[in-house]
């Protein structure tokens, strides 16, 4: 048993944390702030690019791909670590598609795309989410007909965060149309964002920040774009979800120290707001979440290092995660009283308009990547073996 | 990282839950609840023989020489069974005491008596005011040439009724610091002026009133230094407190079970209750729950055992333990719904147990003032 780093481990965290101290500027935070934390952005694009060139994109993959053969337990490290140091923390391609592509991809597909997504060079916008299918991903329509040399797209996607800054598409699309199983009948394939057909529109969220709708008519796709076999997409869609479900907290606990800041800092009555026994509690109750959410976190790396894949682990860290992002900002709004309205740019603000930001963000946090429901469907079924 | 036991950790782990579904049924639970001493010799000698008493004890002492995580494993199946009787007052408050007192000459005589089942032996620590700060230490101890005495009542002294021995935290000295001034006695339980009234507890377990009323000790039943014994107290606080979230840990997975039994077996709407979402959800709260009190009093005694800082993951974990227990165990009376509230179903004894466990040794209110006081609050 052991719940700490080694010294390798723990020096190497300082080394990643230096580095991107280093190489942030303030337009990056800027752009990640505002974007959401995806990754696309030229500012993103600039120090992605130096992570990637260290190997600390991908370090799990094999060195021939541009990865270190290193432990999940680095990996999710590296990943808490841009998350509390304001960097993108959320890929597609060297999360969610490289992995599938080392796992169910050919040769042909491994060559051409693993150096360069382990490079920082594209990124993915991932292509699940259909106006009629969302936590049933499995009624997805966006047709791909067989057309000899290529197939042939048509439909709607909705919610397709990252399009409008990404350079191609995780696209699930469905290559059976008649399965008495719908699940049965869905392929993967990369999809240029930039061929003709795809009409991309912008659908602002209440955050601020920007995700899509995406039309696809009449838009030809190379044969040698699709993932894996015809058919066998939901099955590796779900298995990149057992690898790869998880919710670095990094960004959130970052924002959880400024309130703890503030709440020192803060004189109210003659003394610190930290001195008020009800905020103290609140306070210390979130930071033993935090620490629950860090085992949680790093039981899925212990899982995988063993050899393993997370079953229900997933769906519990995700949950419990992300369910703590909207206590964090809902009591630092309360800590912040009336402050905690005053956005970045206003007169008096506090926090640079950080919490009322975040608290706007973490409503969405629940919902992505499977809603909390979801994710307790899984965790009674897979996990105690409840009937489906 | 590595969240496992070891082989060894498991091997005992299975021969603890073995041994106690055999010896430990829910129905010696209950009796053992009425029976005024709330143990019975064979059980206690059985425990013995196993080498559970001594599992933490030096082999010079007559222990096994096994590690605080060890004891954690076995705290975790006695949980599991609502195992009654004094191994914790014995063991881990008194035994842990002994050790931590670092006094050669009492750690001979006593931990192998201890470790042979022959010896009971409880802790004395607190008072009227039922908290857990060195300022809430008042029974006084009054040098009196070589021999000290003691006057003061102690209240909620574990198996006070019982106890051969019992060390009592008394004060020496008044001082600035409330933490100084503070001192350990082991007391012969039968000497003359103490006085042990039972208290009716609703878990079924055995706590008394203690008065010392002119109790004379020789100052040779000093454990650890005259006047510095808290520093003692606040490491079995520690190790006690991480006892009893492994204790609740085992509990809640008992009580986890008994919810699936229920949510598999019982047909409504002629389907299985467990097929229903707002059941499921209720389950999946509840291993939650369990599974993240369980990592982090494997953290906690793990940081424990290998002697590294732990002040803010003990109150961390104390804290989280004790609330998630709690409501871990009513999300379990509600999915199992009216059976569970029957006296004859199980549910009730985790129910009593997980909230005297969750007070004591400081509730989650407490804990978190510690860890608010850890970040810099």
């Amino acid at each position: 048993m052991n719940f700490e780093f080694t010294k390798e481990e723990k020096e190497f965290q300082e080394e990643v944390c230096e580095f991107i101290k280093k190489e942030s500027t303030p337009e990056m935070l800027k752009e990640t702030e505002d974007q959401g934390e995806i990754f696309g952005g030229p500012e993103g694009r600039k120090i992605i690019k130096k992570i990637a060139a260290k190997g600390w994109l991908t370090p799990t993959w094999p060195k021939e791909y541009g990865g270190l053969d290193a432990s999940e337990v680095v990996s999710y490290m590296i990943r808490e670590e841009m998350g509390y140091n304001g960097l993108p923390f959320g890929f597609v391609a060297a999360h969610m598609s490289g992995p599938t592509i080392i796992r169910f991809g050919s040769e042909e597909m491994k060559k051409a795309w693993l150096p360069r997504i382990s490079s920082g060079e594209v990124e993915f916008a991932l292509g699940y989410t259909e106006p009629q299918a969302g936590s049933d991903l499995s009624a997805l329509k966006l047709r791909a007909e067989d057309k000899g040399d290529h197939f042939l797209l048509n439909g709607n996607k909705l919610f397709n965060t990252s399009c409008h800054i990404a350079d191609y598409h995780w696209l699930a699309v469905r290559t059976d149309f008649d399965v008495p199983k719908p699940y049965k009948g869905i392929s993967m394939m990369i999809v240029d964002l930039k061929s003709p057909g795809i009409t991309i529109s912008p659908l602002i969220t209440m955050a601020g920040w920007r995700t899509n709708e995406v039309v696809y008519e009449d838009v030809r796709v190379p044969k040698e774009n699709l993932v894996g076999e015809v058919n066998k997409g939901f099955y590796y869609l779900m298995a990149a979800l057992d690898f790869e479900r998880m919710f670095p907290l990094g960004i959130f606990r970052r924002l959880f120290d400024e309130i703890v800041a503030y709440a020192k800092e803060t004189i109210i009555d003659g003394k610190p707001l930290s001195k008020k026994p009800l905020i103290r509690q609140k306070l210390a109750q979130l930071s033993i979440e935090i620490e629950v959410t860090r085992l949680l976190y790093y039981q899925l790396a212990h899982i995988l290092d063993k050899g393993g894949i997370p079953n229900y682990q997933s769906s519990m860290e995700k949950t419990f995660a992300t369910e703590l992002t909207q206590r964090i900002t809902n009591v630092g709004m309360d800590i912040l009283g009336l402050y905690g309205q005053l956005k970045e740019d206003s007169k008096w603000a506090q926090l640079k308009g950080k919490v009322e930001r975040y608290y706007l963000t973490s409503v969405v946090q629940t919902i992505v990547a499977g809603t909390s429901e979801i994710q307790r469907n899984i965790i009674a079924q897979r996990g105690l073996g409840l009937p489906r | 990282m590595d969240y496992d036991f070891n082989e060894e950790q498991e091997l005992l782990k299975n021969a603890a839950k073995g041994f106690l579904s055999k010896e430990c049924k829910p129905l010696f639970v209950r009796e053992m609840e009425e029976d005024t001493k709330g143990i019975t010799d064979e059980l206690w000698q059985k425990m013995a023989e196993l080498g559970w008493m001594g599992l933490m004890f030096p082999e010079q002492c007559g222990g096994v020489g096994g590690s605080y995580l060890d004891l954690i494993v076995l705290l975790t199946e006695m949980g599991y069974s609502c195992l009654p009787g004094p191994f914790f007052s014995t063991v881990v408050l008194a035994g842990t005491t002994i050790m931590e007192s670092e006094n050669e000459e009492m750690k001979q005589k006593l931990l192998p008596e201890i470790a042979e089942g022959k010896m009971f032996v409880t802790l004395a620590l607190t008072e009227t005011t039922a908290g857990y700060s060195p300022d809430m230490i008042s029974v006084k101890a009054q040098k009196d040439g070589n021999d000290f005495i003691i006057n003061g009542t102690k209240l909620f002294v574990p198996d006070a009724h019982i106890a051969n021995q019992i060390i009592c935290v008394a004060r020496t000295k008044e001082g600035e610091k409330k933490e100084d001034g503070i001192t350990l006695f082991l007391v012969d339980a039968n000497s003359k002026g103490i006085e042990v009234t039972s208290l009716k507890t609703f878990a079924g377990d055995k706590m008394g009133e203690v008065v010392f009323n002119n109790v004379n000790v020789s100052n040779t039943n000093v454990l650890g230094e005259i006047d510095k014994g808290w520093s003692i107290i606040k490491k079995v606080l520690q190790k006690a407190s991480i006892g009893k979230c492994a204790e609740m840990v085992g509990g809640g997975q008992r009580a986890l079970e008994l919810v699936l039994e229920q949510a598999t077996e019982r047909e409504q709407f002629g389907v299985k209750v467990g097929s229903f979402q707002a059941v499921q959800h209720h389950c999946a709260n509840i291993l939650t729950y369990l599974d993240t009190s369980r990592l982090m009093t494997r953290q906690a005694a793990w940081r424990i055992s290998e002697g590294l800082p732990c002040e803010r993951e003990v109150s961390m974990t104390k804290a989280w333990v004790s609330d998630s227990c709690r409501n871990l165990i009513a999300l379990s009376h509600q999915s199992v719904g009216g059976t569970g509230f029957m006296e004859e179903h199980d549910l009730q004894l985790y129910f009593r147990r997980t909230k005297a466990a969750g007070v004591y040794f400081g509730d989650a209110d407490y804990h978190r003032e510690i860890v608010a006081d850890a970040i810099g609050l």
